[in-house]
């Protein structure tokens, strides 16, 4: 889901920090003190989770961990995944520095809209399958919200991406069913392990 | 041989020598200036023009060529992805090209300028830059919270692969979810307690920053001239 350098315009570049620095100024606003090592153990799962390969079929991709990351972290999530992005880039040079901006700004508000979307029902809901199924539908949201953001900052950049960016969201179809699980599975655990870790 | 104060491992003593020569965030700001240059370039002879600086780089300095050759293969496929999908097969090779002419541009220049700085230099320019306290805490404790969870997922992983080899499908996406949850609040409640001692000493996390030396000449002279030469790139793409 990484934006590699050298394909944006400099204007989609430049709207790309905007919103992310938006973003990450009002998540470090909303971040208590205490709650600042919660937020970078999620930020380093976050990291971790791209490191862990899933096979479909003759290919394989990657774990995102962005509804876990938006319905534990709630507003906190741009920094974090700022952070993780920003670490990502310099071990490993996933992405880049100046497309830095834009990553974040489309995998947090991803996070984030499952949080606001979904986040209060999924915290209130009593019933394991009703749990699962919301959580499920968060994760799987995500990603597909990821992708179609992705798909929109390339068609910003030129027209002629958009073919391109079709076939980015349909190759994580699978992706997002496995992300799904994955959400529904660890949300469940901890509703009941300890409730209060969800935001 | 120095050890970063950051991951941990042991760098040779040339490596912070030569990381003084410049400050950080000079190096940093004179990189990302470039990098947008090249971004917005479309036209070759723009490129051509900015191209002069990493061919430069590559002649005289050692580039690590490997990372860039196995960037340059991924690089095709996106060149073949971009041709099958592009109006026309010539436009999408072009634009493909022009793709991975900048992103080498920009790779070397990263390479050059800010990949050897390391987390410690980047914690540094940061600093300078008068980044929120906040933010760089979560940088620092976001890398240790990178080893500590990478080497408790690990155990996990390898006792859950003795116990139950043959996992499949759902079953393997439920233990991994369920690890992943534990191992989360486990090392939380852990770490929220340290962190709890860290701040009734009176400190929040962070590493004590010595007074800024003032602008160096040499470090304003590296960031103007970067920015001229950008500058000129761009031109030359809107001629």
């Amino acid at each position: 889901m990484h934006i590699s350098e050298g394909i944006l315009s400099g204007s989609v570049l430049i709207a790309g920090w905007a919103g992310s620095l938006t973003g990450i100024a009002y998540g470090l606003k909303r971040t208590e003190s205490e709650k600042i090592v919660r937020t970078a153990l999620i930020s380093s799962a976050f990291f971790l989770a791209s490191l862990v390969n899933v096979k479909i079929g003759p290919s394989s991709t990657h774990l995102t961990f962005l509804a876990p990351m938006g319905l534990i972290l709630g507003c906190s999530v741009f920094p974090a995944v700022f952070v993780a992005l920003l670490l990502q880039a310099l071990l490993f040079h996933f992405g880049g520095l100046l497309v830095l901006g834009a990553n974040t700004f489309i995998m947090g508000i991803s996070a984030l809209s499952v949080y606001i979307l979904l986040g209060k029902f999924i915290r209130e809901s009593e019933k394991k399958f009703l749990t699962f199924t919301l959580s499920f539908i968060a994760g799987a949201l995500a990603v597909m919200l990821g992708t179609f953001l992705v798909g929109l900052f390339l068609g910003l950049t030129d027209g002629n991406f958009l073919t391109a960016a079709k076939i980015i969201i349909v190759a994580h179809v699978p992706l997002a069913v496995i992300e799904g699980s994955v959400t529904g599975f660890l949300v469940l655990w901890l509703k009941k392990s300890a409730p209060e870790f969800l935001a | 041989m120095i050890q970063d104060s950051f991951t941990l491992t042991f760098l040779p003593e040339k490596f912070y020598a030569s990381r003084n020569n410049f400050a950080p965030e000079s190096l940093l700001l004179s990189a990302l200036v470039y990098a947008l240059a090249v971004s917005v370039s479309n036209k070759f002879s723009a490129l051509a023009l900015a191209a002069i600086l990493p061919i430069v780089i590559i002649c005289v300095k050692k580039i690590n060529l490997s990372s860039l050759l196995k960037l340059n293969v991924i690089n095709l496929v996106m060149i073949i992805t971009l041709a099958l999908t592009w109006p026309s097969i010539l436009g999408g090779v072009k634009m493909g090209m022009l793709i991975t002419l900048r992103l080498n541009m920009i790779y070397i220049m990263c390479e050059f300028m800010i990949f050897p700085l390391g987390i410690t230099g980047i914690y540094e320019a940061l600093c300078a830059l008068r980044v929120p306290e906040k933010l760089r805490v979560l940088i620092i404790l976001t890398l240790r919270g990178i080893f500590i969870l990478h080497e408790r997922l690990e155990t996990a992983l390898i006792s859950v692969k003795l116990r139950a080899p043959n996992l499949h499908g759902i079953m393997k996406l439920k233990t991994f979810a369920s690890i992943l949850a534990s191992v989360l609040l486990q090392s939380s409640s852990h770490s929220e307690r340290i962190m709890q001692a860290v701040t009734c000493r009176g400190g929040f996390g962070g590493f004590l920053q010595s007074e800024r030396e003032s602008v160096r000449l040499r470090d304003m002279l590296v960031i103007v001239s970067f920015m001229i030469y950008s500058a000129v790139v761009i031109k030359c793409n809107y001629l």
